[in-house]
């Protein structure tokens, strides 16, 4: 590990709030439904990503077990660990969650998994040979323009972000296993749009767009020259930054399940979807879901009204369009008031 | 507890009453024969199929979209041939379903040949096995349960046919309700085993319903006079066959059965009809295709033409609307068709709905087209979708029967893997299942010291893939002054649009170029975003003279430069113009000019297919010329308007 250069800090990245929260969201609340960034190109939407490495929670895993699975957990575990469970034959050990890489180039016997040749050939046993979706159970799964993804991959992707489960019937293999990931993609939009199904999936949705401001503007290249110049000297310098909000993160994953909310909240998001005529009931759920996380991100036990408005912002705007090509506006305004 | 144990209840999903009708229907009598649910995404369709499995007795077995014929049907299995040097069936899916329910999820994602697969044993009921040296056959009778979200594109109506049920699925509008869905679902998520719990004693009511239902209908009887009310509703809704009426009936039983009845009645027809005829009623003429016929456009102004399709819509579907069928899908699929039109009309004024009409055409003909003046029309948008069909040559191969623009390749490496073939030239990509299973029968022939299998080149199978991507289309738009009188771009871009909607579903690339005034310009290089192209389109402003040749000499650089960057594609010209062309490209006559590059681009061997804008009485068929020297398809614009282009473009490929 050592001779890898060291990740750019997370605390590092100048601005970009917006992309920044919905990342930290997801990191506390794994069923978000995971972050899709959309924005310019150098806009620091991968190196946003490849950053959170550092600021990820450890967590209990089975040892020995591809999924990673949880042994505090037995429903979501695979056939294997529910029989070592049962058994009392389980050995855990504590493993960090993890960023796995979905390239664009991916073929599919590599994503869902595929016969193991080489045990065939030697030993004449069928056996399964896990992909890449294995290896994202309980992690995030990461895919960089993720609009370029052949579409065949990307149907298997709903599959399993929608079942939590890899179901894999192919090449004489007849196998499950759990595929419970936070989905985070980035993708530039002039190269192409995501189709509206797996735009759905998605459940925060963040645009990004460079800088505005020139001062801010240089501050992202000086940052940027200190860290080419000296890695080591310039993560260290953000290590108790890193710090701060890895505990902010930690505090806020242990709040979450003490996080009330009103009838008076259910109530507008209701009243939200139905005006704005968003499509199925996911947007509901997941901005409910957003606003308690987003109540403890900020330590509190109650969800107010601003944090509702807060995932509004992060929930509707990519659940406006209809149609294929309609062009989805969300009237801000209207979310104001009707948020009151 | 093991994972397929933990699925959200069923009676626990609130709303969606039809949908789950319907699968309890499918429960009580298997006779009925599936069901298609069709819904935006987001309202648990999903969610209630998986539901199902704890209030029946039968298992749901999934079928997912990246299966390989092996696992579908069946193949011999390695290990036993191996270990015992037997030749044995590994079952497939089509086994583990047989007397179970068999779900798809987004099956409108499926393969085609997966399809065809399913379409063969659903109607024999029989799966047979006929390959690598195993003959076998097994039943195989199901129940095919398919979702889907309508966005992502439409069956076929083979398949669609296949399904004895349909309903739609749609997010619940009620504010109690939605706030009900959020807090059952975030309860739920924080405690699943106990949230089971509680609904089970609610489960367990929905299973002995329907237990209690299975028992009744083994009584139920049908008077033959109601069996003729299910076939006038069935003649009434223009279905072709007959499992629209035997599914009627089926159901009604089921209907029967559920409320404790032994005897049928009418009402019990009617609800059935309701689950049973909205996907197959596909023929009665909606307003929206008939509005767009250019031949009602002679007689009536247009105010007056949406009012008598109305009208004669109502008098085709008054059969079954006398019969009172006070049922949702068919009558509200036709209102919202007439929501729909309405809502449009309100948006146009008048002069812009004279847009179609053929007596303001005649009129304007011989007047002088306006060069210098510029402007923009807006498209007009419907839910039309006018497929193009790419024609396959040589080296891509057609599985039989199909009418999308699939392909199989055995050398792309792209695609999905869905069966494999004996390879006859150099193997790019090895199917190692098959070559295994080739392999088998040998071994004992063979030395094998170090290891189980031994493979000799004669067992190399190779991979068949699949794909629904690859096709590329390239618009090219006479955006001239001519196109802008009569409203012809404004026809121009809703053909387009059309056109867009089906390459949105095929996946296919897209790529833009309009000429005007004294040159071409690419409006959208070739890319997968069909909204750019919609955006792009919609822009186009028309005016100045035609530099068709500018045009044409535009498309063949990018089409060539592109099938250098990607030899598997077979990229489609669609070039819209009247061929009139009045810039020429160096200093010849514009029209030779014109031929020249046509000649060029047959020579490359681009396909294109060539829409002819002229109208009215004057016709100088420049159009067609062009397009016989382009070895072209060619339509006149009205033709691809009218819905005659279904046809059209069966014929081709």
């Amino acid at each position: 590990m050592e001779n890898i250069k060291r990740q750019y800090p997370f605390t590092a990245i100048v601005g970009q709030d917006n992309m920044k929260k919905a990342l930290l969201l997801n990191i506390i609340n794994p069923s978000l439904g995971g972050v899709l960034i959309r924005g310019e190109k150098g806009t620091a939407k991968s190196t946003a990503v490849r950053a959170l490495a550092d600021l990820l929670p450890e967590r209990k895993e089975i040892s020995g077990c591809k999924f990673h699975c949880n042994p505090e957990e037995i429903s979501e575990c695979c056939d294997e660990c529910v029989g070592l469970i049962e058994s009392g034959d389980v050995t855990k050990h504590k493993g960090k969650m993890r960023v796995v890489d979905l390239p664009v180039s991916a073929t599919e016997d590599r994503v869902v998994g595929t016969l193991d040749i080489e045990h065939a050939i030697k030993m004449g046993e069928k056996k399964f040979e896990s992909g890449i979706l294995a290896e994202a159970n309980r992690n995030i799964l990461y895919i960089d323009e993720v609009n370029l993804l052949d579409d065949h991959v990307v149907d298997i992707l709903l599959d399993s972000a929608a079942m939590g489960v890899n179901t894999i019937e192919r090449e004489g293999i007849s196998y499950t296993h759990p595929a419970r990931f936070v989905l985070v993609g980035t993708m530039n939009p002039e190269e192409g749009d995501l189709r509206p199904q797996l735009l759905d999936r998605f459940g925060l949705v963040v645009e990004v767009m460079g800088e505005r401001e020139t001062e801010k503007r240089v501050e992202v290249i000086k940052r940027r020259l200190e860290y080419e110049d000296n890695p080591e000297k310039f993560v260290e310098r953000y290590i108790q930054d890193n710090n701060i909000l890895n505990e902010r993160v930690m505090k806020a994953k242990s709040l979450l399940s003490k996080v009330g909310y009103t009838d008076e909240i259910l109530d507008i998001v209701a009243r939200l979807s139905i005006e704005l005529e968003v499509d199925g009931h996911r947007a509901d759920i997941t901005m409910v879901k957003t606003a308690v996380t987003n109540a403890a991100f900020n330590g509190r036990t109650k969800v107010m009204k601003e944090d509702l408005l807060e995932a509004a912002e992060l929930v509707l705007p990519h659940r406006m369009r209809r149609r294929p090509f309609e062009e989805g506006v969300l009237d801000f305004e209207r979310v104001k008031q009707i948020i009151g | 507890m093991n994972r397929s144990e933990l699925v959200f209840p069923f009676a626990a999903i609130a709303g969606q009453e039809k949908v789950k009708k319907a699968l309890i229907l499918n429960a009580v009598n298997p006779a009925v024969g599936g069901v298609l649910i069709s819904g935006e995404k987001g309202t648990a369709k999903s969610t209630l199929v998986r539901g199902l499995a704890d209030v029946i007795s039968e298992s749901v077995v999934n079928l997912p979209l990246n299966i390989t014929e092996d696992r579908l049907i069946g193949t011999i299995d390695i290990e036993k041939a191996i270990s015992r040097g037997k030749k044995a069936v590994d079952y497939g899916v089509l086994h583990k379903a047989n007397e179970n329910i068999l779900y798809v999820d987004e099956v409108n994602l499926l393969s085609e040949h997966i399809v065809n697969c399913l379409l063969e044993v659903s109607s024999s009921g029989v799966n047979k096995i006929e390959r690598e040296g195993l003959s076998f056959s097994h039943e195989s009778k199901f129940i095919l349960i398919g979702t889907m979200n309508p966005e992502e594109g439409y069956l076929r109506p083979q398949f669609i046919d296949r399904f004895g049920l349909y309903v739609e699925s749609r997010g619940s509008r009620d504010i109690q309700e939605r706030k009900e869905i959020i807090k059952r679902r975030l309860e739920y998520e924080e405690g699943p085993i106990g949230f089971i719990k509680d609904w089970q004693k609610e489960n367990h009511r929905i299973r002995d319903e329907i237990a209690d239902a299975r028992e009744i209908i083994k009584d139920v009887v049908v008077d033959e006079e109601l069996m003729y009310f299910a076939a006038d509703i069935a003649r009434g809704g223009n279905c072709s066959g007959h499992r629209a009426e035997i599914s009627i009936v089926e159901t009604a039983k089921a209907i029967a059965a559920l409320d404790r009845r032994k005897n049928v009645i009418s009402d019990d027809i009617e609800e059935a009809a309701g689950y049973s005829l909205p996907h197959r009623m596909r023929e009665i003429p909606n307003v929206n295709e008939s509005r767009r016929d250019p031949n009602n456009n002679d007689k009536d102004t247009n105010r007056d033409e949406t009012q008598n399709n109305a009208s004669s819509n109502n008098s085709k579907t008054d059969d079954i609307r006398n019969r009172d069928i006070e049922n949702d899908d068919i009558s509200k699929r036709n209102n919202n068709n007439d929501d729909f039109m309405n809502k449009r009309d309100n948006d146009l004024t008048d002069e812009q709905i004279g847009d179609n009409s053929k007596k303001n055409d005649k009129s304007n003909e011989s007047s002088n087209e306006p060069h210098s003046q510029e402007k923009i029309e807006q498209p007009l948008y419907n839910d039309k979708i006018i497929p193009l069909e790419i024609k396959s040559t040589n080296n891509v191969k057609k599985i039989k029967g199909t009418g999308k623009r699939t392909k199989v390749k055995n050398d792309s490496q792209k695609g999905r893997y869905i069966k494999y073939s004996i390879p006859k030239g150099k193997v790019s990509s090895i199917a190692f299942d098959a070559t295994l299973r080739a392999a088998l029968p040998y071994q004992k022939f063979r030395n094998n010291d170090k290891v189980s299998i031994v493979i000799d080149r004669s067992d190399i199978r190779e991979k068949i893939r699949e794909r629904r991507t690859g096709s590329t289309i390239l618009f090219v738009v006479d955006a001239s002054g001519s196109m802008g009188t009569k409203q012809r771009m404004r026809a121009v871009k809703s053909a387009i649009i059309s056109m867009l909607n089906d390459a949105y579903q095929k996946r296919d690339k897209v790529g833009m170029i309009a000429f005007r005034k004294d040159k071409a310009e690419v409006l959208l290089p070739i890319t997968k975003s069909v909204d750019m192209a919609e955006k792009r389109l919609k822009n186009i402003p028309t005016g100045g003279k035609t530099p068709l040749a500018s045009g044409l000499y535009a498309a063949y650089e990018l089409l060539k430069s592109y099938k250098v960057k990607e030899p598997d594609t077979e990229p489609l010209m669609v070039l819209v113009t009247d061929g009139k062309a009045n810039v020429s490209l160096n200093k010849g006559k514009p029209i030779d000019d014109v031929l020249h590059m046509a000649g060029m681009i047959r020579n490359e061997g681009i396909q294109t297919m060539v829409i002819d804008t002229e109208s009215g009485f004057i016709q100088l068929g420049l159009g067609k010329k062009l397009s016989d020297e382009i070895n072209g398809e060619y339509y006149k614009l009205e033709d691809i308007r009218a819905k005659e282009l279904k046809s059209i473009v069966n014929h081709r490929g």
